[in-house]
């Protein structure tokens, strides 16, 4: 199973590298834009555009030496990745620089080159490589702890680097476990735990008294049950829930009060948008919803937009590149990305689905999985529906270390889909 | 297989977020919220350029008024998260706390400018910038984030003797605001005067140059479309009636003393020289000064603002009799050669009006000439108890009529604010004040200037006017012309002759009368000016406050006159003391351009004199 000597020689998928290449270029038409002057006589290359196309001629490099590689090499050194990718993310707790709070680059003759990018293929990489092992099933508790530990010691790491964004990127694999058997429930109970501890500090923060949290649920237990009156066996699962969830409630809230430190739990508080920072997190996300708006049904038109190039929106090149596109490209312009990333992010998903390994499995859904989470919080943050989390668009922001880690994550599981048997 | 539906999972859930997004976009792109007018506006800011206002020349040519460059601190007042109040306060010797006051008053200021203009965001911090801070605040700008220097016109006269006719500016207040929204807060305009009337005129037109302006207000070039620009436009050069010269002359001889000068060009109805005293230095309400120079004008007791020649009324006492004369002429009830007699006063039952000693009996001419007061008693009983009229009250309102055909009792029209109409007293008035039963002797002091009667400087320098033209009169105003501007009702109104009902052969029996004042035995004899045929007539008004007013009014030459004359000094008691002197020196200046005066003795007591 592990072997790969006898590799077929089918191309690599036509469609995906077909939407990543119009992709790519959607990303590197923003960057110009949104980095460039308003009033320019004659077209030039803003200097991040420059950099942009260095970056790209970098990417190609990667495309390049991972179609021209033997997998099983990637196979094997897939712990090895794993664990330089640790080191690095360790050690750029110790000695990166900082950049907008975030201890998590290294600086590198004027580039900048942030490790927690590349460790999102790493993670992939060795939890694929860890389920694959002939043997090894998602059951059991060392298997389940080996892998949980797998995600969650880089999430941890990255956590002490201050990008709390760029750490929560890393629960995207509990989906990818789901794929490998963890079973829903607990997916929805965590989601479910995850809601309410948002709820409680949210209330907290805002003086909202615990019992409209009791009521709330109550309440809603109390109309499910009504609407299961018929099926009598379902009421005491939902009042154990409704209860066990007040318990939670209750819990996690004397928890966070008093287990976490004051840094921590205002890092909390303004991922969920409460605490405002310097910068004003309300006022970023009004111009970003107005750079968007501004957009219309046709856009405003390529180098037009002033809410995106005037520095009204903030990020305009990176975490709110998707700002330029709508305010550029209006609505004809989002709906067809949004066509095109959603059309890349299933054939991702039906070739994971195709693979006959459970390491290409693994690979193609941590890789649809962090996509996946990219998109919906990046977008999501940029349209106001979820708090401002700075990750990138993959892709599509400006950047080295995403677009390289992005390029190998890709094109390591599209040559994985090439020669799978 | 247990995973069938897991895959499901993962393509729905993608779908999902796709749908729920996709509808989101929906509503920002194509919702009713126009988003895009609110991102133009986010980056472009309307910068105001301020036009300088129109130069003012004299009749000459000589520039009396014009503009100079201050600099302004202006302010973006809703970025300044932080004032640098240690900073600024080094800069403008301000404390903190006025700073922070400045800045809240910003506020108010561009939150009003908004209403006017959308994308104006800044406004005036701290205006006038001194030579020091402007140049201290250069070198410190990139430290002042939301900060930047304006630059603005302010007014500058070349002679501080025409304070009251050319008016003062100040900042737009909140009445003109609502009313007109060319305006901004912190906008001068024309607050009195030539400056206040000509205001539409003299402002120009402000332009606009929009730029792009990214979040941290860096300019990032100008828009290119020319809906978004347009230049400011200098307000045209104007052209006064003053002669700055004679204006100038006639402050000094004013000066130390109460009163008010208006000389106006009979022909053309241009005034040539308006002087008040006292008065103020027109060029300490500018700039930083101006807000506290008004205040102090404003409660100096002396009241340096108030503006005589229009507002103040005065009986015009003697110089009344002309018109008297003129009337009883044109009624028919006298004739250039009528005598009556003076017993050195008229008694009539219990009235007595006095009269100086002077030969007699007088006719017309004499009677102008000396100024018998009992002959103008006369005159006047005949004109109002005149049998052709069914009674006294209808024989005065024919007097009242033709009064009135003299420009009296309303405002004459001048270009300036807030002229009184002076009064003139009707029938009613009489009625009111003296009872329904009353006579001709119960309002005979009405004869000489006394009484209800009451008239500004300028309606009896108009009314030389009207002697000198022989019966009609061009409303007096202060401006000639401005460039580009023509057929304008004003101008239109500037160019008409009003007629008084009197006839004019019968102004040449008054101006015969009036041309003997300022020659032995008359009341002037020793002001006149050799060579120079004054036709004159003296007053004295009766001032139950404290000593009588001076009052003077003169034409000159006699025929083709080129200058007509009223003085007023408060105080001055007789006519003959101080008004005389003063208004024919002034005529002599006028007439004899560049030239030392014949009478440098009398020059010499009216420019050292003062009342107190
Ligand atoms: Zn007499």
């Amino acid at each position: 199973m592990n072997s790969y000597n006898n590799q077929r020689q089918e191309s690599v998928d036509f469609l995906s590298v077909f939407l990543f290449i119009i992709l790519i270029v959607l990303g590197f038409m923003a960057i110009s834009s949104s980095t460039s002057d308003i009033n320019w006589d004659h077209f030039q290359l803003s200097a991040l555009a420059t950099k942009q196309i260095f970056f790209l001629a970098g990417a190609f490099v990667i495309v390049l030496t991972i179609l021209f590689s033997n997998v099983a090499v990637i196979d094997y050194f897939a712990y090895g990745f794993y664990g330089i990718a640790l080191l690095l993310n360790i050690l750029v707790v110790i000695i990166g620089h900082e950049v907008k709070g975030a201890k998590s680059w290294f600086g590198i003759g004027g580039f900048g080159l942030q490790p927690s990018e590349f460790a999102k293929v790493a993670t992939a990489l060795a939890l694929a490589k860890f389920l694959g092992t002939y043997g090894v099933r998602f059951k059991g508790w060392k298997n389940i702890g080996i892998s949980l530990a797998i995600f969650l010691i880089p999430l941890v790491v990255i956590l002490m680097q201050d990008d709390t964004g760029s750490a929560l990127v890393f629960l995207s694999f509990f989906l990818v476990l789901y794929r490998e058997g963890l079973p829903g429930w607990v997916l929805l109970s965590a989601l479910w735990m995850g809601l309410l501890s948002g709820f409680r500090v949210i209330g907290d923060f805002q003086g909202v008294s615990i019992y409209y949290g009791y009521g709330f649920l109550f309440g809603i237990a109390s109309i499910v049950i009504l609407f299961f009156r018929k099926n009598k066996a379902v009421i005491p699962l939902i009042i154990t829930i409704a209860i066990a969830s007040a318990a939670f409630y209750t819990v996690v809230g004397s928890a966070y009060h008093t287990i976490l430190q004051r840094h921590q739990k205002s890092r909390i508080e303004s991922v969920l948008g409460l605490k405002e920072d310097a910068q004003g997190i309300d006022f970023h996300v009004k111009q970003s919803k107005i750079a968007i708006g501004a957009g219309k049904l046709w856009g405003r038109g390529f180098m037009k937009g002033t809410q995106t190039k005037m520095g009204f929106v903030p990020e305009q090149h990176t975490d709110f590149i998707f700002d330029t596109l709508a305010e550029e490209w209006g609505f004809i312009g989002t709906t067809l990305f949004f066509i095109l990333y959603v059309a890349f992010l299933l054939r991702l998903a039906t070739l994971s689905e195709r693979q006959t390994t459970i390491f290409g499995r693994v690979l193609g859904y941590s890789l649809v999985c962090i996509l996946f989470f990219h998109f919906t919080i990046n977008i999501g943050m940029t349209i106001g529906l979820m708090p401002v989390i700075g990750i990138p668009l993959p892709y599509i922001s400006y950047g080295g270390s995403s677009l390289w880690a992005f390029t190998l994550f890709l094109f390591i599981f599209l040559r994985v889909d090439q020669v799978r048997k | 297989m247990e995973n069938s539906g897991k895959r499901i999972v993962f393509k729905s859930l993608i779908v999902v977020i796709f749908v729920l997004y996709w509808i989101r976009l929906i509503n920002l792109q194509l919702g009713e919220k126009d988003y895009e007018s609110i991102a133009i506006n986010n980056a472009l800011n309307k910068i105001t350029l301020y036009p300088s206002r129109s130069n003012l020349f004299d009749r000459h040519g000589k520039l009396i008024v014009y503009n100079t460059h201050i600099y302004d601190l202006s302010v973006f007042p809703f970025e300044i998260k932080e004032l640098d109040t240690a900073l600024l306060s080094k800069i403008l010797e301000l404390p903190g706390a006025d700073l922070l006051h400045l800045l809240e008053d910003a506020k108010v200021k561009a939150v009003r400018r908004q209403k006017n203009n959308a994308n104006n965001k800044s406004t005036t911090f701290y205006s006038n910038l001194s030579a020091r801070q402007f140049a201290f605040l250069r070198e410190n700008m990139f430290r002042l984030k939301g900060f930047f220097i304006e630059s603005r016109t302010d007014r500058q006269f070349a002679s501080k003797s025409a304070p009251h006719a050319l008016g003062y500016l100040g900042e737009a207040n909140e009445t003109l605001l609502e009313s007109d929204e060319y305006y901004q807060p912190g906008d001068l305009v024309g607050i009195t005067g030539l400056e206040r009337f000509y205001e539409k005129e003299f402002r120009g037109i402000k332009g606009i140059k929009t730029v792009w302006q990214n979040r941290k207000y860096e300019q990032k070039g100008e828009v290119k479309d020319s809906q978004f620009n347009y230049p400011s436009v200098a307000g045209p050069d104007a052209t006064s009636t003053l002669d700055i010269e004679v204006q100038n002359y006639a402050r000094q001889l004013l000066e130390g003393k109460k009163g008010s000068i208006v000389a106006i060009e009979p022909r053309t109805g241009e005034i040539i020289a308006f002087v008040n005293y006292p008065d103020y230095d027109p060029n300490t309400l500018v700039g930083r000064s101006r807000a506290n120079t008004f205040k102090s004008l404003l409660t100096d007791p002396v009241k340096p603002l108030y503006n005589r020649a229009v507002k103040g009324v005065y009986p015009p006492g003697s110089t009344f009799k002309t018109v008297m004369a003129a009337i009883a002429l044109q009624e028919g009830v006298l004739e250039p050669e009528t005598t009556h007699g003076c017993g050195g006063g008229y008694r009539l039952g219990n009235i007595r009006v006095g009269c100086h000693p002077h030969g007699g009996p007088l006719d017309v001419r004499g009677s102008l000439q000396i100024s018998c007061n009992s002959y103008y008693c006369q005159v006047f009983r005949d004109v109002i108890d005149n049998p052709k009229y069914a009674n006294v009250k209808e024989g005065y309102a024919v007097l009242e009529r033709h009064l009135r055909s003299f420009g009296l009792g309303s405002p004459l029209g001048i270009d300036l604010m807030g002229e009184s109409r002076g009064n003139i007293p009707s029938v009613n008035q009489l009625n009111k004040r003296h009872g329904k039963s009353w006579k001709s002797s119960t309002v005979i002091s009405l004869s000489i200037g006394q009484g209800e009667i009451l008239l500004t400087p300028l309606q009896i320098a108009n009314l030389a006017a009207i002697m000198a033209n022989r019966g009609w009169y061009i409303t007096p105003h202060l401006i000639r012309t401005i460039d580009g501007i023509t057929d304008t009702a004003w101008q239109r109104k500037f160019k008409f002759k009003h007629y008084t009902s009197v006839n004019p052969m019968h102004f040449e029996t008054v101006i015969e009368g009036m041309a003997g004042v300022t020659l032995p035995g008359g009341t002037a004899n020793g002001t006149g000016i050799p060579g120079l045929e004054i036709c004159a007539k003296t007053g004295t008004a009766q001032n139950p406050h404290g000593k009588d007013h001076s009052v003077y009014m003169a034409f000159a030459p006699k025929e083709n006159p080129q200058i007509a004359i009223a003085v007023i000094v408060e105080n001055g008691g007789y006519g003959a003391t101080y008004a005389a002197p003063i208004a024919n020196l002034l005529i002599e200046k006028y007439l004899n351009p560049g030239k030392e005066t014949q009478k440098p003795d009398m020059e010499k007591r009216m420019l050292e004199s003062k009342i107190q």
